[in-house]
């Protein structure tokens, strides 16, 4: 009886630490597979052009999702973060008209309408209780119409030539990946080693027990959608340089793939769980899926359906081995 | 000495072409092309399109007195293109003078279907007398158009079609010729040999998949043409320079051609190969955008040019007009050759299009005064 207890005991340990493993490392383990298969389907994945290619584009979207991680962490979600985008390639346009010396005063003011934007997402939800999802809903469809009215539906203005920068590589080096990096490591330390880091996590883990122990739950949460809308304004800035023109469309569709990269990497959608890292991976996955399928010449619909499927899996992937751990 | 020689080797394909061409007659204007059955046999937007061109719709039932109130479902504030063909509508209106039309009223799709479909059925209920519609969708906006039509109110479709027959007229251009066209530049750039790649619009978006079809078919045609790929850019320089880096990855210096269905993607392929350091091949696919031709003038890229001028909406107008006169009108009214300077064009008088003095995203020909773009911010310091 005793040896059936044990050997049984004995599985679901094994078990237990199977589903662990899939939830902290499956998304690194997803990486290492889709880069052997890059190997055998797609070889030029990984020549130092290519891998140039990856990372600058794997940057802008990189960026967004580094505060989508952070909302996603307090259980909340930015889906504000495209009409951020555009509010911000507009504001550079026609603030600078082209000059190089106004790029910092047109990116300060875009950061500085980030910041607004932010705050009313962190507002609407901690002190008006809206759900997230219509808060930051309603918040893009009003940061879209201010956009539309204040330039009468036409971006106008021209991107200064100094933002052309963010084309330029260095073997593998670009500015946006140093950005990227750079942004990711501080948020990390952050994160990980800061009070305030233990806090993010602690409202997304359990909001009224971190009330209880005195933590100010709702300056936690709207600090990270004040973080997620500046987040927002340096991608925007990134792709208006690597366009090098204004564009209504600009950063559309990050704000879901963003979403996407981080529930990919594993944080949980119900907060408090998962983490920049996981995040990196996840927007590797996604971006490395996107240039193999041009590599490989897939139609752009088998490139929706491989994406949806990775996304679905990484989700099904997650809850159960959560769940039943 | 180059330039001298392409000159001469359009001039000879514009010679050929127009010995060749199908028949249509002056008066339908548009691009010349000779299409195969087969061709037209394929596509049943290409048998739509050319039976309505010698059609002609009795409008006496339409028929009655002025000052007109016409309905202006238009693709609204959305881009530089659409904020154009706003401005025209209302600049052309007061043109016309209040005896001629007392109220335009507008309705703003912020270029979506969803919203277009109730605000037709907005309009239809102050009344109109004629509606003129700028689609948003093909399926989505065939019902609001029969309603119309049920309703005794004249539709009036503007640079884009419905699935139903139901209406008056269109005004546009074939857009399965304006796909061929390119395709037959890049063709012809190439000697009839030569690796391509194809970058379209949308898919699913009625413009996108026309012209995509009328590439296809001369691709299709010349089996010395090998098609690299062929992916969407959305109609996005965004997209389109991400994919083109990519390509660029991929095919390098095999790349003789691209084809583009759109000149905001154009951008996004030049920019991937000024970037890449690489010389830029010839491009079937631009526009009278001033961005667009900044650019390829900057960097003496060769292309041909199509148009689809927001303008043409002074003749939808004019069409409205005609119905509401109960003139007889064509099922099918094609802007090139209606319009000034909306013919195709090529980098040899690409000079003669950009306008210093115009913003990046000013989509020519404009036909009404520097003062109205003045008033709308498109004119720059030059």
């Amino acid at each position: 009886m005793s040896v059936a207890k044990t050997v049984e005991s004995s599985s679901i340990a094994d078990s237990w630490r199977i589903r662990k493993l899939v939830v902290d490392y499956g998304v690194y383990m997803a990486l290492a597979l889709l880069l052997t298969a890059a190997a055998f389907l797609t070889p030029k994945l990984f020549q130092v052009d290519t891998i140039a290619i990856v990372m600058r584009q794997a940057s802008q979207l990189g960026i967004v999702a580094i505060g989508q991680t952070m909302i996603l962490l307090v259980a909340g979600l930015d889906l504000s973060v495209g009409g951020v985008i555009v509010m911000t390639s507009v504001a550079v346009a026609e603030v600078s008209n082209g000059r190089d010396e106004m790029v910092l005063p047109a990116i300060l003011i875009a950061l500085g309408l980030g910041v607004i934007v932010g705050l009313g997402n962190g507002i609407l939800v901690t002190k008006r209780r809206v759900p997230p999802f219509v808060a930051t809903l309603g918040m893009l469809v009003l940061v879209q119409g201010a956009t539309q009215a204040y330039t009468r539906g036409v971006p106008g203005g021209f991107v200064p030539e100094m933002l052309g920068m963010v084309n330029q590589s260095w073997g593998f080096l670009s500015i946006p990946l140093v950005l990227w990096l750079g942004l990711n490591a501080a948020f990390i330390f952050i994160l990980r080693r800061t009070a305030y880091g233990r806090k993010v996590y602690a409202v997304g883990s359990n909001i009224e027990a971190a009330r209880l122990s005195g933590i100010s739950v709702d300056a936690i949460r709207i600090s990270v959608y004040i973080f997620g809308a500046c987040f927002a304004v340096i991608s925007g800035v990134v792709l208006t340089g690597y366009v090098g023109y204004v564009d209504r469309f600009i950063g559309t569709g990050l704000e879901l793939d963003s979403i996407a990269a981080a529930v990919v990497g594993g944080t949980a959608f119900v907060g408090g769980r998962g983490g920049l890292l996981g995040t990196i991976a996840g927007v590797l996955i996604i971006q490395i899926l996107s240039t193999m399928a041009v590599l490989m010449g897939l139609d752009v619909e088998v490139q929706f359906i491989i994406k949806g499927l990775v996304i679905l899996g990484a989700v099904t992937l997650y809850s159960v081995a959560r769940v039943e751990s | 000495m180059n330039r001298i020689l392409r000159m001469t080797l359009i001039l000879v394909l514009l010679l050929t072409a127009s010995a060749l061409s199908y028949g249509q007659d002056d008066e339908s204007g548009g691009l010349d092309f000779e299409f195969t059955e087969e061709q037209i046999e394929a596509s049943p937007y290409l048998q739509s399109v050319l039976s309505r061109l010698d059609e002609v719709y009795d409008t006496s039932d339409f028929a009655k007195d002025g000052p007109y109130r016409i309905a202006f479902a238009a693709q609204g504030t959305s881009n530089a293109w659409s904020a154009l063909m706003d401005a025209h509508a209302y600049w052309y209106v007061e043109e016309l003078g209040e005896d001629v039309v007392s109220e335009l009223l507008y309705g703003d799709a912020q270029a979506s279907a969803d919203i277009q479909v109730p605000q037709v059925e907005d309009l239809l209920a102050q009344e109109p007398d004629a509606l003129i519609l700028v689609p948003m969708g093909a399926a989505a906006l065939s019902a609001p158009v029969e309603r119309a039509m049920m309703q005794g109110v004249p539709v009036i479709l503007c640079a884009s079609a419905v699935e139903t027959n139901n209406f008056v007229t269109e005004v546009g251009t074939n857009l399965w010729v304006v796909g061929a066209s390119l395709a037959q530049y890049v063709v012809d750039q190439l000697g009839g040999e030569g690796n391509v790649l194809i970058m379209t619009g949308i898919p699913g978006v009625t413009t996108s998949d026309i012209m995509e079809e009328g590439a296809d078919a001369v691709f299709a045609a010349n089996p010395g043409i090998n098609i690299l790929d062929k992916q969407p850019g959305f109609w996005s320089p965004a997209d389109a320079k991400g994919i083109m880096e990519t390509w660029l990855v991929q095919h390098g210096d095999d790349i003789d051609a691209i084809w583009s269905g759109g000149a905001q993607m154009s951008q996004g392929i030049i920019s991937a190969y000024l970037d890449a350091g690489m010389d830029i091949p010839p491009i079937g696919g631009g526009e009278w955008q001033n961005g667009f031709l900044r650019l390829a003038l900057d960097h003496e890229i060769q292309y041909l040019a199509w148009q689809y001028p927001n303008a043409m909406i002074t003749l939808c107008i004019d069409a409205a007009l005609q119905v509401l006169a109960g003139e007889p009108i064509p099922r099918f009214i094609d802007f090139v050759g209606k319009i000034d300077n909306s013919d195709p064009f090529t980098d040899v008088e690409g000079a003669d299009y950009f306008r210093p003095d115009w913003s990046d995203d000013v989509h020519g020909p404009i036909t009404m005064p520097d003062e109205k773009l003045a008033e709308l911010g498109f004119l720059v310091e030059e």
